[in-house]
């Protein structure tokens, strides 16, 4: 039996806006960094999702260049949470507000 | 290049190399200065044939675009100027060698010289309007530049302003004039605008000609704008001799003059430039009577003489008008030489109070100055004599019988301000020594004396000369008037059809033949000179000169002591309102307006600024949030727009 694609993407609606609520609302960075992996992914569901459904390989693809970002964008932004712990010596990011006007 | 373009290029040059290396020639720039003037003197010589030839020598510079053409034109009326320009100014300049010789700026005043030099001849030479008008403008600041050339003193700043202020004044007329010629005719040369004067509407006419002869009351200091006349004999003599006695003064004349064809069509406004300078020459006289300063004496009687010139040109008489500015460039420049010698001779002393008994120490200078004398007020056989009464004349045969009595009783009146400055200076007792007090003058002792003198003293003929040879010219130059046997005179013949729209009757004439006219003016004169010679020349009154000239400086009558009070009405009319719109500018318009302008628009920058500033948090969640809202309306905005279509 094929799920119809309307699932898919309410799934990878959903997913994305739990990911974004975690990164308004949590204050850990690292919280954060997973909240962004959780929207990426949810994008990603989806475009697999219409790629099945439209039989077009595009999809697939931009998915592979999405997953590879993804794991670099990962990879600095918790290059960054050290620097800054190094410095600040705390990963509240209500803390480190040091750029206010 | 031609001989017309070295004639119109060479004062630049030394103008321009004067102001270049000036400090570096010192006194050799006098010999540039005049080496420059006297050579466009002889090209304009070798010129002379081929300016009174029936074409005349015409020369286009630069053709720009369709009806903006600009050329020199070389007729008889520019010859002449220019044969004034710079033969006058050549010896002139000459003359400014010796008189300038301790002065440490001698360079810079042989530049500036030519400089005018140059700007009067782009005046006479130009073929087209917008040249003229250049050249109008230039002689304006070569003027402004001479009389101030003694920067140091406030009197000389402050008349070098006015004449230049009030010259402005005046370009304002020709500038109109330019540009009204220009709408109706598409063109600005001369050749196109005179050939379709007669297209022009009546009002166009009356306009053009208004606008153009205030230009040049300015430029001659014909009355109300005459004010500045008297005050630029703060400049250097030669100056007055060459600025404000033979050229630029007389650029007025020029003007109307140049533009006879189109005054020649209207009456009303010929007539309005006869009664002003009619005007002007018996207001000149008046004041000259109760002037002290030798060189206002002079200032006024050019005033006087200038307005015979444009009375001549306004009513129509173009060849008397433009023969009277040819004798008089050379009696007057000759007489306000020989001012100068005197004055050097003195030691800058310029008030005739303190002279006197000069005819025994200075017998060059009272021999120059009588001959000069003779010819200014038309004494026959002098060159003044054809001139003068040529003009008056020329006033009744062209119907202004008014006029005509104005300009008898004028020669009258300047003879007898000639003959005073004469007795005061040259004859009775030296009061040179006699304290400023007992003679009423007002300025400290020792004020004349500020120029203590070097130890050089120049030659005396480098002064001497020039002065020697105007006095040629003094006598004889009017006989060029005279036509001996039947044909015209070499004057009419020299000017061929310049006027040819001129000396055309208007109005009744009284029927006295010229001689007649001549004999009337001659006794009014000698009258004059009785009445100048009962009240300051003869012996007894000399005797008791000193009482007579307090007496008569501390009860001049308030007319003559204020100059009608002409100085005093544009003071209070217009000097005073622009100075308390100045300061009132000054107290509120600039720190409230202007500067509050300045600082509310930076006031405003960091009010916007503060404003911005409460973005910048500087919490990531906040900026997060930010974005989140910001793509929630984008996407909101395109799916209504998307759900709409």
């Amino acid at each position: 039996m094929t799920v119809d694609v309307v699932n898919y993407v309410s799934l990878s609606a959903v997913v994305f806006f739990i990911g974004v609520a975690g990164v308004v609302v949590r204050r850990n960075p690292l919280i954060m960094l997973m909240s962004i992996e959780l929207m990426l992914n949810a994008a990603n569901l989806a475009l697999v999702a219409f790629s099945r459904a439209w039989v077009n390989n595009a999809g697939h693809v931009f998915v592979f260049l999405v997953i590879t970002v993804a794991a670099a964008e990962a990879a600095i932004g918790l290059a960054i949470v050290v620097a800054v712990f190094r410095n600040a010596r705390t990963v509240d990011v209500d803390e480190v507000a040091r750029l206010r006007g | 290049m031609t001989l017309l373009d070295l004639l119109w290029l060479l004062p630049l040059a030394g103008a321009v190399v004067l102001w270049a290396l000036g400090p570096q020639l010192g006194r050799a720039s006098g010999a540039l200065g005049s080496a420059t003037v006297l050579a466009s003197f002889v090209c304009a010589l070798l010129l002379f044939g081929a300016a009174t030839a029936p074409t005349p020598l015409q020369q286009t510079l630069l053709a720009w675009i369709p009806g903006f053409t600009f050329g020199l034109l070389f007729d008889p009326l520019s010859l002449l100027w220019t044969l004034i320009i710079t033969g006058v100014g050549g010896l002139i300049h000459v003359y400014s060698i010796g008189y300038m010789w301790s002065d440490k700026a001698i360079a810079r005043f042989f530049a500036y010289m030519n400089f005018f030099v140059f700007a009067m001849l782009t005046l006479v030479l130009s073929d087209n309007v917008v040249g003229l008008l250049v050249g109008w403008g230039l002689v304006g600041l070569a003027s402004y530049f001479l009389i101030g050339f003694w920067f140091y003193k406030p009197s000389a700043v402050a008349a070098a302003k006015k004449a230049f202020v009030i010259n402005v004044f005046g370009d304002m007329g020709i500038m109109y004039a330019v540009f009204a010629l220009y709408a109706a005719t598409g063109s600005i040369a001369f050749a196109d605008i005179f050939g379709k004067a007669g297209t022009f509407s009546s009002a166009t006419l009356i306009a053009i000609c208004l606008a153009l002869f205030l230009g040049a009351a300015a430029k001659s200091a014909q009355v109300p704008l005459h004010t500045w006349l008297p005050d630029a004999m703060e400049g250097p003599t030669p100056v007055s001799a060459l600025i404000h006695a033979a050229t630029m003064v007389t650029a007025g004349v020029y003007l109307v003059a140049r533009f006879a064809p189109l005054y020649s069509l209207t009456p009303t406004v010929q007539e309005i430039v006869g009664i002003i300078g009619a005007l002007t020459m018996v207001l000149g006289a008046i004041l000259g009577i109760a002037q002290w300063d030798i060189k206002r004496i002079l200032a006024y009687s050019t005033m006087s003489q200038i307005g015979y010139m444009i009375m001549g040109v306004g009513v129509g008489a173009y060849q008397a008008g433009v023969l009277h500015f040819f004798t008089h460039a050379f009696f007057k420049a000759q007489l306000f030489l020989t001012a100068g010698i005197i004055i050097h001779a003195l030691h800058d002393e310029q008030d005739v109070r303190k002279m006197g008994g000069l005819r025994e120490r200075m017998p060059f200078a009272f021999w120059a100055m009588l001959i000069g004398t003779l010819a200014i007020i038309g004494f026959p056989l002098t060159s003044g004599f054809y001139s003068k009464d040529a003009v008056i004349y020329g006033a009744l045969e062209h119907g202004q019988p008014v006029l005509y009595f104005a300009g008898v009783l004028t020669a009258g009146v300047t003879d007898y301000y000639m003959f005073r400055m004469m007795f005061l200076t040259f004859f009775g007792p030296y009061r040179g020594e006699v304290p400023n007090d007992q003679l009423a003058i007002a300025t400290p002792e020792g004020a004349a004396h500020a120029e203590a003198h070097a130890a050089s003293h120049p030659p005396a003929w480098l002064m001497q000369l020039p002065v020697a040879v105007l006095i040629v010219p003094t006598i004889v130059a009017g006989y060029v008037s005279v036509s001996f046997g039947s044909g015209p005179s070499p004057w009419t013949r020299f000017f061929g059809t310049s006027f040819s729209v001129a000396n055309s009757v208007a109005g009744p004439v009284l029927p006295i033949a010229e001689w007649v006219s001549s004999t009337i003016v001659l006794l009014v004169v000698a009258c004059g000179i009785v009445a100048a010679y009962l009240r300051y020349g003869s012996p007894a009154v000399q005797g008791a000169a000193i009482e007579r000239l307090r007496s008569e400086a501390t009860g001049m009558p308030a007319p003559l002591a204020r100059a009608f009070w002409f100085d005093d009405a544009i003071e209070v009319a217009l000097v005073r309102p622009a100075q308390a719109l100045g300061a009132a500018i000054d107290r509120f318009f600039d720190p409230h307006v202007i500067d509050a302008g300045v600082r509310d628009v930076a006031w405003l920058a960091g009010a916007l600024g503060a404003l911005f500033r409460m973005l910048q948090t500087g919490l990531v969640r906040g900026y997060a949030l930010t974005i989140v809202l910001g793509a929630a309306a984008f996407i909101a905005y395109f799916a209504t727009l998307g759900a709409l279509r």
